[in-house]
């Protein structure tokens, strides 16, 4: 037995030995493996039990499992030192965290269809439901349908791409009021986001192409104050809380009454800059109380329902709001710009 | 229209703050545009010269003697050759400050000079519209008065935007009446007293008696006139007019030319009605006949331009042949000249989209038929015709009595409205004397039909009487842009104010109406900008280049819908497909690469019935070109079949079918349709090298097209739990026909059911395998949903497989 001892104090001394001289963690593996595996050193000692009188084999196998979870807690001891040291040392390691990675693939989406995007969440928010319509109208619906009466100078081709005599591309969003409205009866709440074409020349203010978004609400008990509403939150939303919306009087055919819809220029908050000509607000389009003629138009009736609609051009509030100075750019595309403000 | 506030200031009393005034306009919806300041001048008075004489020590100096009023005079040489004795004109005295200079006492050429005498320039106006030299004021102007504030030299002029509704607001008294009822004050309408020969017309301007039997005819032949007031004047005497006159018409931009000229010109700005004046004797037979021009007619215009002319030409003829187009511009033929004795006014009412078409036919604008092409009030007529005539009397005329024809003025239109009207649309309520005040200060005649007390008697509920206080209105003759209730509730609030409306958020339920489509475009540009491609905008308007283009490298285009009207040749056609574009785009921005695009629009087509458009997003990816690849390879194309396949997948929730195609545009061994059922949602391929090479691009280009349209609506996937036993994977290398469709073995590989995922990762072909064969790698999984799957079954079923594959494809297994 006491020899028994002597071997197992001698296998610890090596045991000790060898884990002060493991470098890393595999060294410390094979260590475990040379003395705790299944052919290792202890398992010889532990075969070597048999050779003990059977009276002194459960003492000698507590002595040995005594001596297995000595050894194991040092080869842990000795794991978690290495490790830490490996890990203090990767902690000293340092990069240029400035030197440039790879290019991310990232793209973008247009600047006019963000802020299309922007002003649909706030309708939609509310209520409103998103409509898309062609590009393609009859005059019914571009004109007629809408209080403008045939010898009105917009038909005559001086403002209108048309197609054939009675077909042309649509000069603005509002047929979609007339083809929502044949679609569904009162209440309605619509915006329609949308291009639209006139026939301008083009220059840095001017496209014959362009977005408009147009919103349309008739129900019981709809009034101005309403579109006031609805108005200063979408700008509110798009600009910031400083936002407020002014109407002036205004003519359109398809409403009555008619406003212009100014808003707080983006600019200079208000206080009168370039962009505004002084006056502290920039002009975003038009609106008003739809006009009675419009709502007999569609088959609704102008003494139960009553409803407004606005229309105003997307590039205008995205060049606002991105300080473009140049409605071109929209249709160049350009990396630089696109990677900027798309 | 430039409306000089100093002549708005003879209608009305205003205030002196120009940028309230400016404010107060565009709150009635009359915008001011800009501003013109006049130059500060002081120190001018009213001179006349007493006395000329020869400068001593100069030929060119005149030495007058001015006298000024109270006593006073002042001694002035000028360099001026138009003076004379007797003449009144403007003195810039000691102290006064011109726009250029401040007069100081000089001596010149030895005379103490006391003083300047004024040219138009000096006073701020156009030089070439006045007297070249000294201006000439009228006799009989207070000696030592205030030139600048005898004309309000110093009063700003405003550019004043009227919308097209208001063809009454288009001169200073309907500009003046608007900030009448802003600021509830009374205007000064201009007089238009006349005595006819003498005999003083009665309260309704009906005279019984002509002054002469010998009159002017007027016969309407077209219906495109709706009104015509003829009326002579004899005894006139061309001069110029009156200094005031002259002044306010150059302030608001019409050059002073004769008192006659000015005259009509005078009661065009101010009262809006455009007036022509004839020379009566210049009448062949003193017979006015309005009709549609001759085809091939000719008239030589004011503007001393021969213009030929169609049936759609309005003429104003005599029995000689054409005098005017009717509403536009007079003819050179019966023009008021110097000597001219007797005229005839015409103050007529033309249709005015008749007008419009003639004015754009010739291109011709004049300041007539920018009013003349609006809807003008018919009464104005008269009211201008006797304006006119009576500033022509007080140039010395005598005005004949007026003759009307075709139609009269009519009857004022009558609008009832409530006030529940002003309510229900506007969100807030007016006061019933504020309401009256607004339409009357606007010249509405408003009654009462049913007030709070009378609906009381009525037994109407205290509740609802005040709403239904209902008005009836007479509109004026001047506002036939007023019809209906919802017109007078706009006035009213023009007047009390737009300020005045609440801002409020509308309760409203759920939409009746999808906004799938639009939700659809919105993650389609979003799923793609998150792979990595850029959304452009361009224009849909296109030269015909790009289509013969197309067709001359033997590419199809659709039929091309044409813009019967465009602006300019580049505009002329539709687009048929967003990829010319995406192309011009990646040629223009060639240091780009890799450049991926889309861009989501309508494309174009015609057809017998109607042009047809659809909805479609493109992609472009333009890559380096790689060097390496074998013909049978486009790893540019499988990258954005990728994208494609996730951007369908992501919109839809389903994986399309892949199917060899061809398209327009798109290379034809290197094109795919993308299958969602049989429906055809989209097609993609590498660029046709004949549209890259016309693009000058030197890359690997694939374009795909997803037709919005067609996509199904977005389905949401079962969840199907995986099989908790362990599956088991299998490399294959299958040596099969060079046109066997990596596609078609994956489905023979599916067919087995223990088959869970099929990955065709590796193409080879070369000497290894010998010619007319290529090996795919497979890399196949397999497992079981009941039980551990062995190594045995596993090998069963890939057995199963290949002898499939052998018999259907000739397939065999690579050693």
């Amino acid at each position: 037995m006491a020899e028994f001892h002597d071997t197992l104090r001698a296998l610890g001394n090596r045991f000790d030995a060898a884990l002060a001289e493991a470098p890393n963690e595999r060294a410390l593996e094979t260590v475990r493996v040379d003395f705790l595996g299944r052919t290792g050193e202890v398992t010889l000692v532990r075969r070597a039990i048999g050779t003990l009188p059977p009276a002194e084999r459960p003492e000698a196998g507590k002595i040995i499992n005594a001596a297995v979870a000595e050894l194991e807690a040092k080869l842990d001891t000795a794991r978690t030192r290495l490790e830490a040291a490996e890990i203090g040392k990767s902690l000293g390691d340092s990069i240029d965290v400035t030197f440039p990675g790879p290019q991310a693939r990232v793209g973008t989406i247009h600047p006019v269809r963000r802020i299309m995007n922007d002003v649909a969440r706030y309708f939609a928010r509310h209520g409103f439901a998103i409509v898309l319509g062609p590009e393609i109208e009859t005059d019914a619906n571009n004109f007629d349908a809408l209080n403008i009466p045939p010898d009105h100078p917009a038909r005559e081709g001086l403002d209108s791409f048309y197609l054939r005599p009675d077909l042309l591309l649509r000069t603005h969003t509002s047929p979609m009021q007339v083809r929502s409205m044949r679609t569904s009866g009162p209440p309605i709440a619509i915006i329609v986001p949308g291009k639209a074409y006139r026939r301008d020349a083009v220059d840095a203010r001017h496209l014959y192409q362009f977005h408009q978004v147009e919103g349309l609400l008739v129900g019981r008990g709809i009034h101005f104050g309403h579109l006031k509403g609805m108005l200063t939150g979408m700008m509110r939303e798009l600009f910031g809380p400083e936002q407020d919306v002014r109407f002036r009087p205004s003519f359109f055919p398809f409403t009555e009454p008619s406003a212009e819809v100014d808003v707080t220029c983006p600019g200079c908050g208000g206080a009168g800059c370039r962009t505004c000509g002084g006056s502290g607000w920039i002009e975003i389009g038009g609106s008003g109380m739809v006009h009675p003629s419009v709502l007999r138009s569609v088959g609704y009736d102008p003494e139960d329902v009553s409803g407004w609609a606005f229309g105003c051009g997307l590039e205008r509030i995205a060049m606002k709001k991105f300080d473009m100075h140049d409605i071109r750019d929209f249709v160049e595309n350009a990396p630089a710009f696109l990677e900027q403000v798309g | 229209m430039r409306v000089p506030l100093a002549w708005l200031r003879d209608y009305i009393d205003l205030p002196s703050d120009t940028d309230q005034i400016i404010r107060k306009l565009a709150a009635l919806g009359f915008p001011v545009e800009s501003v013109e300041t006049r130059p500060h001048i002081s120190g001018v008075v009213v001179g006349k010269i007493a006395k000329i004489e020869k400068h001593p020590n100069a030929d060119r100096l005149q030495v007058c003697t001015i006298e000024v009023g109270a006593e006073k005079t002042l001694t002035i040489a000028t360099a001026a050759t138009n003076v004379a004795e007797g003449q009144i004109v403007p003195v810039a005295i000691i102290g006064a400050q011109l726009p250029q200079m401040k007069i100081e006492p000089r001596k010149m050429r030895g005379i103490d000079s006391e003083g300047m005498l004024c040219s138009a320039d000096e006073l701020g106006l156009e030089a070439e519209w006045f007297e070249d030299g000294i201006m000439q004021l009228d006799l009989g102007l207070p000696l030592g008065a205030d030139v600048v504030a005898l004309f309000r030299l110093d009063q700003p002029i405003l550019d004043v935007e009227v919308t097209a509704n208001r063809a009454d607001a288009l001169c200073m008294v309907g500009i003046a009446r608007e900030l009448g009822a802003a600021y509830g004050v009374k205007l000064r309408l201009p007089d238009a007293t006349v005595t006819y020969g003498g005999v003083l017309a009665d309260a309704n301007g009906v005279v019984t008696q002509s002054f002469d039997s010998m009159d002017v005819r007027v016969t309407l032949e077209s219906v495109d006139v709706r009104r015509y007031v003829a009326q002579r004047v004899s005894r006139l005497r061309v001069r110029p007019a009156k200094t005031w006159m002259r002044v306010r018409l150059a302030l608001a931009g019409q050059r002073p030319i004769s008192n006659l000229v000015d005259i009509s010109n005078f009661v065009m700005l101010e009262l809006g009605q455009p007036l022509h004046f004839f020379d009566f004797e210049k009448i062949g037979a003193h017979h006015i006949i309005v009709r549609d021009a001759l085809p091939g007619e000719k008239i030589v215009t004011l503007d001393a331009v021969e213009r030929t002319l169609d049936p759609t030409a309005l003429l104003i003829a005599d029995e000689n042949g054409p005098t005017g187009l009717a509403g536009l511009m007079g003819g050179q033929i019966s023009e008021v000249s110097e000597t001219t004795r007797e005229i005839v006014i015409e103050s007529a009412n033309f249709v005015g989209p008749r007008v419009r078409r003639m004015s754009v036919k010739l291109g011709l604008r004049s300041e007539a038929s920018t009013r003349n092409e609006k809807h003008l009030p018919i009464g104005l007529t008269d009211v201008g015709a006797a304006r006119a005539a009576r500033l022509l009397e007080q140039e010395g005329g005598i005005a004949h009595m007026p003759r009307g024809f075709g139609k009269t003025a009519g009857h004022a239109a009558q609008v009832t409205f409530s006030k529940n009207d002003v309510t229900r649309l506007l969100g807030f309520d007016v006061h019933d004397t504020q309401m009256l005040r607004a339409l009357e200060s606007l010249g509405f005649e408003v009654s009462t039909i049913l007030t709070p007390a009378i609906a009381d008697l009525l037994g109407v509920s205290e509740a609802e009487s005040d709403a239904v206080s209902s008005f009836e209105v007479t509109v004026p003759y001047w506002r036939s842009d007023v019809a209906i209730a919802a017109d007078i509730v706009e006035e009213i609030a023009r007047v009390v104010g737009y300020d005045r409306l609440v801002a409020e958020i509308p309760l409203i339920g759920e939409p009746s109406l999808s906004s799938a489509p639009f939700e659809r475009e919105s993650a389609i540009a979003t799923t793609l900008a998150g792979l990595g491609y850029h959304e452009c905008m361009t224009l849909a308007l296109q030269p015909i280049a790009i289509a013969e283009r197309w067709r001359a490298s033997g590419l199809a285009v659709p039929p091309l819908v044409q813009i019967t009207n465009p602006l300019s040749e580049d505009q002329r056609w539709m687009r048929f497909s967003l990829l010319p574009a995406l192309l011009a785009h990646a040629e223009r921005e060639r240091a780009t690469r890799p450049l991926r695009t889309f861009e989501i629009g309508h494309v174009f087509s015609d057809a017998p019935d109607a042009p047809q458009e659809r909805n479609v997003v493109t992609i472009l990816a333009t890559t380096r070109k790689r060097a390496d690849q074998p013909a049978w390879r486009d790893d540019a194309f499988l990258a954005a079949k990728s994208d494609v396949l996730a951007l369908v997948r992501a919109i839809t929730g389903v994986d399309a079918a892949i199917e060899r195609d061809t398209a327009s545009g798109l290379h034809p061994g290197k094109t795919a349709r993308l299958l969602i059922g049989t429906t055809v949602v989209g097609r993609l391929g590498s660029v046709d090298p004949r549209l890259l090479r016309l693009h000058d691009i030197d890359d690997d280009a694939v374009s795909a097209d997803i037709f919005i349209d067609a996509l199904p609506a977005p389905v949401v996937r079962r969840f199907i739990a995986q099989s908790k036993y362990p599956a088991v994977a299998r490399d294959l290398a299958l040596i099969v026909p060079p046109d066997l469709a990596a596609g078609d073995l994956v489905a023979t590989f599916r067919l087995q059911p223990l088959v869970r995922t099929v990955d065709v990762f590796d193409e080879y072909r070369g000497p290894q395998i010998g010619a007319d064969k290529k090996s795919l790698a497979v890399r196949v999984t397999l497992q079981r949903d009941d039980a551990t799957l062995t190594d045995a079954q596993a090998d069963a079923a890939i057995a199963a497989i290949v002898s499939e594959l052998q018999a259907t494809y000739g397939a065999t297994l690579r050693a």
